[in-house]
């Protein structure tokens, strides 16, 4: 069986879950004998994926090492009906320029020399690809104005791909929580986000399913795998065109980043995929429901594959060096909306009538802290409570290993792989009901985010109760060993051959 | 002639509510008296009521000759006289009709055989006054809660004068012997009866299950099984939970259908009958001594106390409290005893256990909780309360 993956990102350069998941996923695929090709918008040359072929969608190049070189394309003639045709025709020097093919390589050259992240070096290469005839200068000046935001989604929204749903579109500058699109990994991407996915989400987007059309062009599969919305568009074009199945995998919603607030546009670009889509595929049951209470879709038509997790080697270090004296609580994440640390600052506050001595630390950056600092004053606990700030590296490490209980409270979690973490560091967790990782565990303290008095009282008594913890910490280490990739292809591959049974 | 002897177990436990730290200091409700009013009416219309009537017409219809036997905890009757006395006055009529035999066991269903002697003692005592003052019968038979048996329980029942015990029929204990003969304590005149697991689980857990080999069982099929065993013992004991008859088994699957068939068909052979429990240990002599070399239950595939005491959380739990004893005593006020004994019910640590796959799909059944965790956590939040306002010194006592 082959199939062409649309991803957004590989390991090691993330920004996410999402390309730590689909490192995990292909690896398991491959091993069972999946034939994959695996497309990015970019490859940055540090990627290690023998078990594949890596595509860059911006590049002519393949993995260096990667099993067959690209066949030379054949050229498939445009329908005039396709989704992207239009966008594609309005552009024919992007079609056929030598320009297109310059200005991919430069940017593959500048992306290998240049430090990652650096914002002026992508900003530049995104419009210069869509439209070839801008200059710089004007580039600057239509993003100052936010002109070139407009312009980029208009395009989109112009070509079948997206019907927007019915009220005003959403504002385009307001897009910040969707530069970490399926992050589960949130504590390891603040500084890079914008640089990464950058502001221009939307054109980033329309690109990468421009250029993964061109790029594929000619290729057979037996079926498309597009991994969350940003593949989506690229995804629904190649499986059209290629007369072959769609699977979309949903690491996480729209819904889930934003609650209520989310961006219209992005709803409607998943909701296109999902619709399109001859199965989509769920990272739990959570996301299944919400999915189908979202976007209407049938439960029929999602399947449920949990994510895993790499194995690795409990850490036992850094657990004397603990700089506080009384028991430490911590939250680790982004403190945003998503992750729910109102809750934890709610529940910290009833925890400390009981345990006056607990310490919070609350790890992480994101548009909430500045509330959730003057929650805490409010509350008249800032002595019992930490904010480091994003922590990476042997920080990240002690952090885990000196905390006596981690608690994720996230209001819409779609899988969550931090509590598995902080499991692998032998600590005991407690994770909102409303997580896909729930789903899964079995060892670990469950709770409604709302329920801010269990949520006290879970904590109270894993601070006060040894043998609690030890219960909890046994049996979590022998858990987390069964939660595997292994498990996920097991659970996709049956779903890949009843997609092409029909 | 051999015979059939059939031992249902009638019990409920007074369930925690779900009791938060936030709740230790100013709540002294323990019990969930929603959940409980609940649980008893919904068990005593899908099983108690039925199974009853069920029984009262096999035992009218065959003269008699249909006999059952039933252990209820105290605190089952403590409860059906809140929630639905009518299933206790069900249970006097059966009981009345001189074909049931009622036997003893602790008041609370407790574990204290394990833990604290004297209390065992007393929960035995509090039980036979009740069954003599509901029932009317003095039991000279005694079955321990859960069948959790080994040699000093043995013993300890033997020097309390009951004629016989009910017992789990393990095959690691019987090792050689057939569960399907007399047995007694070594050195002592008690008799053991031991439970036929194979054909009493083939009721109680595999009747619904349409992956066992053998479904559906019909009465016939089982019967036949019964008949099968002729020349290889003196008694079949058919051990089980009462909830098996319309609860664990639901009605839908045929089970109450079952139970009104099979007697007539066991009793087709000319040779068979069906007995009680003393009509049997008259009937039929010892065999020789059955000793014990571990404790043995009638819970989960290991057949041990691993269900109550099988990992650290429960283990402390237990020792909380029973080391509350001699405090609580020392009170010397009857509803604290009371409090104190019902938090004894060995339900509460059931709900803690830890147990893989098929056992901890049983304990999940059971559990009013979210897992062990929960059920741990609100158990260990009830002991603290119990110490700061309880047992806490005189001045800061609450009033019970």
């Amino acid at each position: 069986m082959k199939i062409l993956m649309l991803g957004w990102e590989y390991p090691p350069h993330i920004s996410g879950g999402l390309g730590t998941a689909c490192e995990g996923l292909t690896t398991a695929l491959a091993r069972r004998g999946i034939e994959i090709d695996f497309l990015v918008p970019r490859l940055f040359g540090e990627e290690d994926a023998p078990h594949m072929q890596i595509l860059g969608a911006a590049s002519a190049d393949s993995m260096p090492g990667a099993r067959t070189p690209a066949p030379t394309p054949v050229q498939v003639p445009l329908a005039p009906h396709d989704p992207l045709s239009r966008l594609i025709t309005a552009e024919p020097a992007l079609a056929t320029d030598p320009i297109f093919t310059a200005a991919a390589e430069a940017e593959a050259a500048r992306a290998g020399a240049a430090a990652l992240g650096e914002p002026g070096v992508r900003m530049i290469q995104v419009p210069a690809m869509l439209k070839p005839y801008l200059d710089q200068k004007t580039y600057r000046e239509l993003i100052a104005t936010g002109a070139l935001h407009e312009t980029a989604i208009a395009e989109i929204l112009a070509s079948k791909i997206l019907h927007p749903l019915p009220g005003p579109p959403g504002e385009m500058t307001r897009l910040e929580h969707a530069h970490v699109p399926g992050a589960d990994f949130s504590y390891s991407q603040e500084s890079s986000s914008g640089a990464h996915y950058g502001e221009d989400l939307f054109s980033e987007v329309a690109r990468y399913a421009m250029s993964a059309t061109r790029r594929v062009q000619g290729r057979k599969y037996d079926l498309v795998h597009a991994h969350d919305w940003m593949t989506f568009p690229a995804g629904v074009e190649i499986a059209h065109r290629a007369g072959a199945p769609l699977l979309v995998h949903v690491h996480s919603l729209e819904y889930d980043r934003a609650g209520h607030g989310a961006d219209r546009d992005i709803v409607s670009v998943e909701h296109q995929g999902l619709e399109a889509a001859t199965r989509v595929i769920a990272v739990s049951y959570y996301t299944r429901n919400l999915i189908s209470r979202v976007h209407g879709t049938s439960l029929d038509k999602i399947s449920v594959v949990h994510n895993g997790v790499y194995a690795r080697e409990t850490v036992q270090a850094y657990t004397e060096q603990r700089s506080s004296k009384g028991p430490v609580v911590l939250f680790l994440g982004r403190v945003t909306f998503q992750k729910g640390p109102e809750y934890f600052v709610q529940a910290a506050a009833r925890v400390l009538e009981q345990v006056p001595d607990a310490v919070f630390i609350m790890a992480g950056s994101g548009d909430m802290l500045p509330r959730m600092k003057a929650m805490v004053e409010e509350l008249g606990i800032t002595k019992s409570f930490r904010f480091p700030g994003f922590v990476r590296g042997a920080e990240l490490e002690r952090t885990f290993s000196t905390a006596d209980v981690y608690v994720m409270p996230s209001v819409s979690e779609p899988f969550g792989i931090a509590p598995l973490e902080a499991m692998s560091y032998d600590r005991p967790v407690i994770v909102s009901k409303q997580s896909g990782v729930s789903e899964v565990l079995r060892n670990a303290l469950k709770v409604d985010f709302w329920d801010v008095d269990k949520m006290a009282s879970q904590i109270v008594a894993l601070l006060e109760l040894p043998e609690l913890r030890r219960v909890i910490v046994e049996r979590a280490r022998e858990e987390i060993r069964h939660i595997h990739w292994d498990a996920a292809a097991e659970t996709l591959i049956p779903v890949y051959e009843s997609v092409l049974r029909g | 002639m051999p015979s059939v002897c059939f031992y249902f177990e009638v019990h409920q436990p007074y369930r925690l509510k779900p009791y938060g730290a936030l709740q230790v200091g100013r709540d002294h409700n323990y019990f969930d008296e929603k959940l409980n009013a609940e649980v008893l009416r919904k068990v005593a219309k899908k099983c108690y009521l039925p199974a009853n009537e069920s029984m009262l017409r096999l035992i009218e219809r065959t003269d008699g000759r249909f006999r059952v036997s039933y252990a209820v905890t105290g605190v089952a009757i403590e409860q059906m006289k809140l929630y639905a006395p009518e299933v206790l006055d069900s249970f006097v009529r059966l009981a009345k009709t001189g074909a049931v035999e009622l036997i003893a066991e602790t008041y609370y269903h407790s574990l204290a055989a394990l833990y604290d002697k004297d209390e065992y003692g007393e929960q035995i005592e509090m039980e036979l006054k009740l069954i003599k003052s509901e029932f009317g019968q003095v039991p000279r038979v005694f079955r321990n809660t859960e069948l959790i048996y080994n040699d000093e329980i043995g013993q300890l029942i033997a020097d309390q004068g009951f004629d016989a015990m009910i017992i789990e029929g393990a095959d690691d204990v019987l090792d050689w012997r057939s569960p399907n003969f007399v047995y007694r304590v070594p050195g002592r005149e008690m008799k053991l009866l031991a439970k036929n697991y194979k054909l009493s689980d083939d009721i109680a857990f595999r009747f619904s299950n349409k992956a066992w080999a053998d479904y559906p069982l019909t009465a016939e099929k089982f019967a036949g099984w019964v008949h099968g065993q002729s020349g290889a013992g003196d008694v079949i004991n058919l051990f089980m939970d009462y909830e098996t008859f319309g609860e664990h088994q639901w009605k839908e699957t045929g089970i109450f259908d079952f139970l009104r068939r099979l007697p007539d068909l066991l009793f087709t052979h000319p040779h068979w009958d069906i007995l009680t429990p003393s009509q049997v240990i008259d009937r039929y002599p010892a065999l020789g001594e059955l000793p014990f070399h571990r404790t043995v239950s009638w819970a989960d595939e290991a057949r041990d106390v691993s269900a109550w005491q099988g990992n650290a959380m429960q283990q402390r739990a237990l020792a909380e409290i029973y080391s509350l004893g001699s405090a609580v005593r020392r009170r010397n006020n009857s509803h604290l005893l009371a409090l104190w004994r019902r938090l004894q019910t060995s339900d509460h640590f059931y709900y803690m256990a830890t147990k893989s796959d098929s056992d901890a799909a049983v304990h999940d059944y059971f559990s009013p909780y979210d897992g062990p965790y929960d059920a741990f956590i609100h158990y260990m939040n009830v002991m603290k309360d119990l110490n700061l306002s309880v047992l806490a010194p005189a001045e800061k006592q609450i009033r019970l």
